[in-house]
């Protein structure tokens, strides 16, 4: 007997292919006709643009973007965006011209010339899930740098309080909260007016230096 | 001066090997069309020439004599095909060279090529119909069975996605061999008779078929209550089996035998006549080959060749009195209009049947969430 296959439920990011909006930039040629004709055989909602707009006229979920020679110049800066738009490259040339282009404008994905109707969905869902983990995972990094720097504020301010004042470790926690529960703000901020009020009082204490 | 010289078309399908009885019948459909155009006068005078190579059910095999018909026989058109893993190694060869090849099976969908024509039923034209049926009919929770390669892996994705859509749940899913004998079927049957599921849903394909009925039967399990429900268990499946081991199971399929009207019984005369014998039988895949093959002539008509670039476009939003109904190729995906049926078989080895689409449904071979409420309204309870 044969092992059974592993079988899966169907993948969320297959679910909303029919939703998809989905932006083509490309010359109407007949690789721009040939993609446009695949995505809608997959069922996206299709609109195609050329030569590519500067703003997004509609918020796309995806664009595939022509980075040809007469595009690779442009200034699309909807491409710099919160990573939103899913990218995928259309390519007719591998050089590294083209390539750094693909690079610089962000694509996730690439679609190679002549269109071939066999793997547009592939690299579609491929691009599209690794634009949804960057998100994620810049979104990630925002939060945690945010709090490693609020630690780092926070232990400033304790360690201040604690030569300036003389007391414990947690002793300087509980008063840096009490003040921020008072004041009805953030730990972080009553932190760093103690770094700042420590920096002035430093400066204001020591002796001019003299010209 | 007109052209009298024959038309050399090639044409592959299996007599050797494990799907050979259904690709025999396929085989049978095409030289029928083939002698009913000939028989009329050919393509503008020409006869029409078939160009035959066996290709076992061998994957590999179909790739070489696939380019073997391009190269050695110079044919611009391909009949051909069963197993999807087949159709995929025929596929890179009808690319390369731009022939066209014409494909007449139900699969799994999701392909799409401008070298392809495929008149057989996509998930949409079939999955579904069967999903409600055996869902509302006798219950949602289902065992799945099939055989190991690509087509039952995605036809049975599409079954449980259709079935959880009905709050139902899979409760075993066991796959065998291509080939596999009656004792690889035995433990499954054991399994599916400790879980009781509502239904069956087989995806095994070629001659092993008649070895899970068998199995079923032999185990004392009773079609009323536990039907196995089907996409490939066609007439052809059964008359190898016998009547009586599929009596009372389920196939959804566009075309049966027992279809009653006037264009299946005047092509199912031409067939008896053909083979000299009243003793006939013909199914799904049988029905697609004999159709496309006049779709193909019918195109070459208009356009005087078979080069694709000619062919195409007289092809794509053709029609045709098929004994199904009246079909269509449609221009964006390449696929066929069709028309989803549900039989049950019955004593005499022909299906009753139970569910019926007046109009034809579009093909959708890329639709991934199917829906069951929208086909309903579509397709018509007849007795059951």
């Amino acid at each position: 007997m044969v092992r059974p296959h592993r079988i899966r439920t169907t993948p969320e990011l297959l679910k909303d292919l029919r939703t998809l909006r989905v932006g083509v930039f490309c010359p109407r040629d007949h690789n721009g006709e040939e993609l446009i004709r695949q995505l809608q055989r997959i069922g996206c909602q299709v609109q195609a643009f050329w030569p590519p707009p500067s703003e997004l006229s509609e918020p796309f979920e995806v664009v595939f973007l022509a980075v040809k020679p007469e595009t690779i110049n442009l200034d699309l800066p909807w491409t710099k965006g919160d990573g939103g738009t899913t990218l995928l490259a259309v390519v007719n040339y591998e050089n590294p011209t083209i390539v750094d282009a693909v690079l610089c404008f962000g694509a996730t994905g690439v679609v190679a010339e002549p269109i071939r109707s066999f793997g547009v969905l592939s690299s579609l869902i491929l691009a599209r899930r690794l634009t949804a983990q960057l998100r994620q995972q810049k979104r990630r990094i925002e939060k945690l740098e945010s709090k490693l720097l609020s630690a780092r504020q926070i232990s400033e301010a304790k360690a201040i309080l604690m030569s300036s004042k003389g007391v414990s470790e947690h002793e300087a926690y509980a008063i840096i909260r009490e003040q921020a529960m008072t004041k009805r703000v953030a730990i972080e901020d009553i932190a760093t007016a103690i770094i700042n009020a420590n920096e002035i009082l430093t400066a204001v204490g020591k002796p001019r230096t003299t010209a | 001066m007109a052209n009298h010289d024959p038309i050399r078309v090639g044409v592959l399908f299996s007599k050797t090997g494990v799907t050979a009885l259904i690709e025999q019948s396929q085989l049978s459909g095409t030289m029928l069309a083939i002698s009913e155009i000939n028989s009329a006068g050919g393509i503008d005078g020409r006869e029409v020439v078939p160009v035959y190579y066996d290709p076992q059910s061998n994957p590999a095999l179909h790739s070489v004599l696939a380019e073997r018909l391009v190269l050695t026989d110079k044919v611009n058109v391909i009949f051909g095909c069963y197993m999807s893993s087949t159709r995929k190694t025929v596929l890179p060869v009808v690319e390369k060279w731009n022939r066209l090849l014409f494909y007449p099976t139900l699969y799994e969908g999701f392909e799409f090529s401008n070298n392809v024509i495929y008149t057989g039923a996509a998930p949409n034209q079939n999955s579904v119909q069967l999903a409600d049926f055996m869902t509302t009919n006798f219950g949602s929770r289902m065992y799945i069975v099939g055989s190991n390669y690509i087509y039952p892996y995605e036809s049975n994705r599409t079954m449980t996605e259709l079935v959880l859509q009905r709050n139902g749940e899979k409760v075993g899913e066991r796959y065998v061999a291509l080939g596999a004998t009656q004792e690889e079927f035995d433990p499954i049957i054991a399994d599916i008779k400790k879980k009781k599921p509502s239904f069956i849903f087989s995806t095994v394909v070629g001659n092993s078929t008649q070895y899970l009925y068998k199995a079923y039967a032999e185990a004392g399990l009773n079609a009323k209550e536990m039907p196995i429900a089907s996409l490939t268990t066609s007439e052809a499946e059964i008359r190898e089996m016998g009547a009586e081991l599929a009596a009372g199971h389920y196939t959804a399929a566009p075309y049966f035998q027992s279809l009653d009207n006037e264009v299946n019984a005047a092509v199912l005369a031409s067939y008896r006549k053909l083979l000299g014998t009243d003793d006939v039988t013909t199914n799904m895949c049988w029905e697609a080959a004999y159709f496309q093959v006049h779709l193909y002539a019918n195109a070459f008509r208009a356009s005087g060749s078979d080069e694709i670039e000619a062919l195409l476009p007289h092809l794509l939003g053709s029609e045709f009195l098929a004994p199904q109904g009246r079909v269509r190729i449609d221009p964006t995906t390449h696929h066929t209009c069709l028309y989803p049926r549900v039989g049950r078989a019955n004593a005499k080895g022909q299906f009753t049947i139970v569910r019926e689409a007046k109009r034809a449904v579009h093909p959708d071979p890329y639709l991934v969430t199917y829906s069951l409420g929208d086909w309903t309204a579509r397709i018509d309870a007849l007795d059951v």
